[in-house]
């Protein structure tokens, strides 16, 4: 039902999905599109495994949260588990190739599983901080919800006072974006 | 410093408690008084943050019951004064709001409502709304909008400010923890400029003159020592309420007309049941939708005209039947069967929606 773009984004609390999820709606105003993101929560201060469902389109959004998500990404085993609910017949369903013994869990109906190297990457060729940033590219790649230069400029404007103590950061992100698009591309995806 | 918040009109991503803390902003709030509870802590966070700029004011006090009675006392003082609470806090809340019902005091609550009962879940619910209508010790004598986006946070903040101080009875934002905190667009703009004037406050006490010779005294009470006495009260309040109701009453309708399902929904399950009920009508099903906006006063003779044209009825919620409870009331003695789908504490999907409105257009479910 409707037109927009739902992603869900599920991690182990401190992965940073909801710094992604805040970067990528930030892209997608400053593109001029309807947007809905709501993080679930709980009464844990950390720990646990944290959900952003972002809604992307050029309506206005319905309802807050959705069955089936249009891409869906687990950063962790317990990840996998919990998201695996959202995925259906049409559902890209990504995963960090490192995550191990998942192999059961994973979603039988999705339209395509697709085990990227995030983790690995971000860390012999980046940088293990800007993982986040990484999987941020690898759901524009899937999906083309927003612009790269969107991207950098909501980063920039996310990160820029981190920028101005550490200009090599800024670099090393926006690489990450092109690196994550890239992955995604790599499998055949985009 | 002492500038207007809000010049004209801007569009911002934002979430939900943010839109609140900026409505009330710009509708010339002068005070929160609040204690912390999620889903609603952002409200005095960001309230805290922009106040100061405004010279506005905030007190944290030791509980609900204190927030409550402080919102009075600043009302009381002549103050445009606010709280906001949500799930156990609202429970505690019903006491204040219980004088200020009594008392005519024009207070302005915020409430998001989260899993009940007790502590249950900091995340959603629709769980508040018997709590929020009629949780006083008394007859319920208040007005609460039932919001569904951050555009409605916005407007009815705003809202329910003249409302209290225009009709002197104590008035709810009722929203819920999706909508505190998810992000969306909402357009903030300076009431002023698209035409709004903010009914203007006094001081209940300590006015100018002699009580009894220059003006009438200020005689608020909630005590009375005979039965009668109260009644003459209760009587000429419960006359007033019921004569302004209809000046309040608000609600959104859509294809009402001779439908063989009219589906009614408050609240941000309105959303999704607006998806379902738009989709299914795109497919040529004979479905329609009821929003009540104003849940107290409730707009019973529009409710009551959609439904004798319908077939069938389908009352969405995220409780047990509180939305179903006041709907049953406002239709008794019609004829038309009410259906249900009733999730309290989790959030409804159009496509759950979807699925029941089908099965009873098809008569596959009694």
């Amino acid at each position: 039902m409707g037109k927009a773009v739902k992603i869900a984004l599920a991690g182990e609390g401190g992965q940073g999905v909801q710094s992604v999820a805040q970067i990528l709606t930030e892209a997608a105003a400053l593109e001029g599109k309807e947007i809905l993101y709501i993080p679930n929560f709980g009464v844990e201060q950390r720990g646990g495994v944290s959900i952003a469902f972002v809604q992307i389109g050029d309506e206005k959004i319905g309802a807050p949260k959705f069955k089936t998500g249009d891409i869906v990404i687990a950063l962790s085993g317990r990840a996998v588990r919990r998201v695996r609910m959202h995925v259906g017949p049409e559902t890209i369903f990504v995963y960090d190739a490192s995550i191990e013994g998942v192999e059961e869990d994973l979603p039988a109906n999705a339209k395509k599983v697709l085990a990227i190297p995030a983790l690995e990457t971000a860390n012999k060729e980046l940088h293990p901080r800007v993982f986040n940033v990484l999987i941020m590219g690898a759901v524009i790649g899937a999906t083309r919800v927003v612009t790269v230069e969107k991207a950098k400029e909501a980063i920039e404007k996310k990160l820029g006072y981190k920028f101005e103590k550490d200009p090599e950061l800024r670099e090393l992100n926006f690489k990450a974006v092109e690196k994550g698009i890239e992955l995604v591309e790599r499998m055949g995806v985009a | 410093m002492g500038s207007k918040p809000i010049e004209g009109e801007r569009k911002v991503f934002m979430t939900g408690n943010e839109a609140v803390a900026w409505a009330a902003l710009a509708a010339g709030a002068d005070i929160m008084y609040g204690y912390p509870i999620t889903p609603q802590n952002e409200i005095m966070q960001y309230w805290t943050r922009l106040g100061p700029k405004y010279n506005k004011k905030f007190l944290q006090t030791e509980d609900e019951l204190s927030a409550g009675f402080t919102t009075i006392g600043g009302v009381l003082a002549g103050r445009r004064a606010f709280t906001a609470t949500a799930g156990p806090g609202n429970v505690l809340m019903q006491e204040p709001m219980s004088m200020a019902e009594a008392m005519r005091i024009p207070t302005v609550v915020v409430i998001q409502q989260r899993g009940g009962p007790s502590t249950a879940t900091v995340i959603y619910s629709q769980q508040e709304v018997t709590l929020t209508c009629f949780g006083g010790n008394g007859e319920g004598l208040r007005v609460v909008y039932s919001t569904s986006s951050h555009q409605d946070l916005y407007d009815y903040t705003i809202k329910a400010f003249n409302t209290a101080w225009k009709y002197r009875f104590p008035t709810f934002v009722l929203s819920d923890g999706y909508q505190a905190k998810m992000r969306e667009s909402v357009v903030i703009y300076d009431p002023e400029a698209r035409g709004i004037q903010m009914v203007p406050t006094e001081p209940f006490l300590g006015k100018a003159g002699t009580p009894g010779e220059d003006r009438p005294a200020a005689h608020l009470r909630n005590t009375y020592n005979i039965e009668e006495e109260l009644l003459e009260v209760l009587s000429k309040d419960i006359e007033e309420y019921e004569r302004v109701a209809p000046e309040i009453i608000e609600y959104d309708a859509y294809n009402t007309e001779n439908a063989d399902l009219l589906v009614i929904a408050h609240g941000v399950v309105f959303r999704s049941a607006a998806m379902a009920v738009k989709d299914l009508a795109g497919q040529g099903y004979k479905i329609g939708y009821f929003r009540p906006i104003t849940l107290r006063p409730f707009p019973k003779e529009q409710l009551r005209q959609a439904a004798q044209q319908a077939k069938q009825l389908l009352v969405v919620e995220s409780a047990y039947g509180q939305l179903l409870k006041i709907v049953q009331d406002n239709l008794y003695g019609l004829n038309v069967p009410i259906k249900t789908l009733l999730r309290p504490g989790v959030g409804i999907t159009p496509e759950e929606i979807a699925e029941k409105a089908k099965a009873l257009l098809a008569g596959k479910e009694a």
